[in-house]
């Protein structure tokens, strides 16, 4: 087993440093990570500099990854980047208390796209506008969300690297399992397969929900096989909920959609399916849910489409092999069905207004999400970047992460991808959301109940920023296609 | 080395600035003041200061998501916005269950174990040094501990299993999940951690009692249980304010284990009001909303802080005057 270890770790390794050792090469092919370089070591010549540090503020969860390109580029450029890991939870606090304080101790920012509306306003991100006009970076092949994801209010402050749309993955196994597909069909007249809407996915975790001990279509359950599972737990219920409404969360004057049939059916399906979860689900993040979906006690999954990944790659999984990835199944919003994969986190990078080389920060940010170098991180065993464009499909490092399949799948799923609320006070107005969806869930209130105190919240934090700077600022997104969906 | 130094006898137009402030600090009326200058240099600038800035902020309408040369005073309005917010009121109340259900525990389980610890003789130490562990344990190593004994699958569940599957309970309890049980859970861990301290402090006490009161209580009679009542206890008083001031006051802050357990949820049923300023404050940016918020908490919590360290003081008074008159009685 060890030798067998030793043996992956070594593949795994000469696989990260062929991708790194093919870097030069790739970065002349590619026009605007060459364009970066060459920007750089002009910066460099240009201000006589020899040796320069950037700090860079990291999201923790790229601390092994995210090294390998800061040696590149240093090889590349003369530039180091030293690194600062940081929860992701506590990097908006730090961001947020850099606007005050100004001291310029980080160049560079990365952290979720939803940071950037309050980050910008309050002065601390740096319009990189005259760089990318200077640098001219490549936006192809990334679908509208992503791209809208880097502007706000009419100015780009950020690059996003990451396509962290929610997805439905379902069990292969039990999907092809003959027996089950019979008595499935038996049960409700459909073919099992990828559910096309929210409530066929309800009525999949329904029918596979099964209690230990039970024996079916031959297979004995030692352990319960939980019909579903997704995000319930504080301050991630939210990122769920576009999935299920299937539309805009304000009209174009910023009243709030929610306390309408379509909010209150919306309540009512992302709570129902809880009772198909594992009963702790409400207490868990992602160190409970992904370890828990490879040991193969769920069905289904919605997620992060890095827990196929997860899936497939743990040396303890269960499931590898056999994961159904799928498309987001669709709602029912206003009587038509419409898919909308939420953009549940995501990875950008912004610079810090206060930086003493903002340029050169820019320049670093341009390089690593360019179309070659982006690749090589999406494809870098270590890093949680996931794909987001269609450059992504065609690239065999990438693919041989993540598969062509999954990658076909989550590519027509980043489609339908909406962001969740980009606006100042964004995680405000979210967790006034997430704490009703939970009392829900909880049976502490009704949806309908939950929809009108959602609704005189949300009013509440328009009114406080300032009704018309909101109604600005949601209007122009919109009209970006940040959401899909437009007035 | 000075011009001063150099001749030796330098008078004070000769001598560099050094020499001369050296000798200024050496007066008298001077050196005096040195320490007293220092101390309340350091007051002034890490707690006057900050203090008068954040009332001053409570007075200013100001979100973090805009620059501060935007603020601008705003009177009373962010006081009248805390005072008639539903959320501060709640997470103000849970903290007040969560302290008191706390420390009513922490303070009957820590005077029984030190009770039990003081007449013990052999492997006195080893008990002490037990009882004390918990209290040593980084509050998030103890936080990050316990949210793996509270998984429903985890060995809390399976310990309990016996019990609560013959009393009909689901054995998979949701200690982070379910508002109740979290609510439980929070409050266990609190006290599994705190009731060290509350030992500690009633050890000494009990360490601390005159052996000549006890016997003399012993030589006219009186039984232990009497002993107990009449003389331990009344001289106990001050340990057990003691105990009673710095316990609430350090649970009424109560942060890591909400951070660390439940994040303040489900939904907001374990937010304590700390998370709720620090929510307000670093997640949404509300730097003048919090700032009033924490104004106000700081005036009640003051009140009722002082209205203990009154008691304290007061029992101590009483229990030193009980000692003057037993000794002029001799």
């Amino acid at each position: 087993m060890a030798h067998a270890f030793r043996n992956t770790s070594a593949l795994a390794l000469i696989a990260a440093l062929g991708i790194i050792g093919s870097a030069p090469v790739l970065a002349q092919e590619d026009p605007v990570a060459q364009r970066a370089i060459d920007g750089a070591r002009a910066y460099m010549k240009k201000n006589n500099l020899e040796e320069v540090k950037l700090d860079v503020l990291l999201n923790s969860l790229y601390r092994n990854s995210f090294p390998d390109f800061a040696a590149e580029w240093k090889e590349l450029t003369g530039v180091e980047l030293v690194s600062e890991p940081l929860g992701y939870t506590d990097i908006p606090s730090k961001v947020m208390g850099e606007s005050v304080a100004k001291t310029g101790a980080f160049d560079i920012f990365n952290d979720f796209p939803y940071t950037q509306p309050d980050a910008a306003s309050a002065g601390v991100l740096k319009p990189l506008d005259e760089y990318a006009a200077k640098y001219k970076p490549d936006f192809s092949g990334i679908p509208d969300a992503f791209v809208a994801q880097q502007y706000y209010n009419g100015k780009q402050y950020s690059f996003v690297l990451d396509g962290d749309h929610i997805m439905l993955v379902l069990r292969k196994d039990i999907v092809e399992n003959p027996a089950a597909r019979a008595e499935f069909q038996a049960a409700t007249g459909k073919e099992l397969g990828c559910p096309a809407t929210m409530a066929d996915w309800e009525e999949q975790a329904k029918f596979f929900h099964t209690k230990a001990g039970e024996t079916r279509w031959g297979i004995t359950f030692e352990q319960p096989l939980y019909g579903a599972m997704g995000y319930r737990s504080v301050n991630f219920t939210h990122r769920h909920f576009p999935a299920y409404f299937g539309g805009l969360l304000f009209d174009a004057d910023m009243n709030p959609k929610i306390n309408t049939p379509q909010g209150i059916a919306a309540i009512k399906a992302l709570s129902s399916i809880v009772q198909y979860m594992p009963e702790d689900i409400q207490g868990w993040g992602t160190p409970q849910i992904y370890p828990f979906w490879g040991s193969g006690q769920a069905y289904s999954v919605m997620s992060f489409p890095s827990i196929f990944g997860f899936g497939n790659a743990n040396p303890d999984s269960k499931v590898k092999g056999n994961q159904l990835p799928c498309v987001i199944p669709a709602t029912n919003a206003g009587g038509e069905p419409v898919r909308r994969a939420a953009e549940a986190a995501g990875t950008s990078y912004m610079v810090n207004a206060y930086s003493d080389h903002p340029e050169l920060s820019y320049l670093f940010i341009q390089w690593l999400t360019s179309p070659s170098v982006g690749n090589r991180a999406i494809a870098h065993p270590k890093g949680f970047w996931d794909p987001f464009r269609t450059q992504n499909l065609g690239d065999a490092g990438i693919e041989n992460k993540f598969s062509r399949e999954f990658l076909e799948a989550t590519l027509e799923n980043a489609e339908f991808t909406t962001s969740l609320l980009y606006i100042e006070g964004h995680y405000e107005y979210m967790k006034i959301l997430d704490n009703h969806l939970a009392d829900v869930m909880n049976g502490n209130t009704t949806a309908e109940e939950a929809a009108e105190d959602i609704e005189d919240g949300w009013n509440d934090v328009t009114e406080d920023i300032g009704r018309d700077n909101q109604v600005r600022v949601w209007r122009q997104g919109v009209e970006a296609g940040l959401y899909v969906d437009k007035f | 080395m000075t011009d001063a130094t150099l001749n030796g006898t330098g008078g004070p137009a000769r001598q560099g600035p050094r020499m001369r402030l050296r000798a200024w600090l050496g007066q008298e009326r001077v050196f005096r003041w040195i320490p007293f200058v220092l101390v309340e240099g350091v007051f002034l600038l890490v707690i006057i200061i900050p203090f008068l800035l954040t009332i001053y902020i409570s007075f200013l309408r100001w979100r973090a998501n805009r620059p501060f040369e935007q603020a601008y005073l705003s009177g009373f309005r962010n006081y009248e916005q805390v005072l008639t917010n539903e959320g501060f009121w709640l997470s103000l109340g849970r903290t007040f269950y969560f302290a008191g259900a706390a420390v009513t525990f922490e303070l009957i389980v820590g005077f029984l174990l030190a009770m039990a610890v003081h007449r013990v003789v052999r492997g006195r130490r080893i008990y002490i040094t037990l009882f004390l562990i918990p209290m040593m344990l980084v509050p998030v190593v103890a936080g990050y501990n316990f949210s793996m004994i509270y998984l429903d699958s985890g060995p809390l569940n399976q310990l309990l299993s016996p019990i609560t599957t013959a009393l009909g309970f689901d054995p998979r309890i949701r200690w982070l999940s379910d508002p109740t049980a979290a609510q439980l859970a929070i409050i266990f861990a609190d006290i599994w951690q705190w009731t060290s301290l509350t030992f500690l402090i009633f050890l000494s006490g009990f360490s601390a009692l005159p052996p000549q009161l006890i016997n003399a209580a012993r030589i006219m009679g009186a039984n232990r249980r009497q002993i107990f009542f009449w003389v331990e206890l009344p001289l106990l008083k001050p340990a057990i304010v003691i105990a009673i001031v710095i316990r609430s006051m350090e649970a009424l802050k109560m942060f890591d284990p909400i951070v660390m357990l439940t994040f303040g949820g489900p939904g907001t049923s374990t937010q304590t009001i700390a998370h709720y300023l620090w929510e307000q404050v670093w997640m949404f940016n509300k730097f003048s909303f919090g700032a009033a918020a924490s104004v106000l908490v700081l005036i009640m919590f003051s009140v009722l802080i002082f209205t203990g360290i009154w008691l304290l003081i007061r029992q101590s008074d009483q229990v030193e005057n009980q000692q003057l008159n037993t000794g002029s009685d001799r």
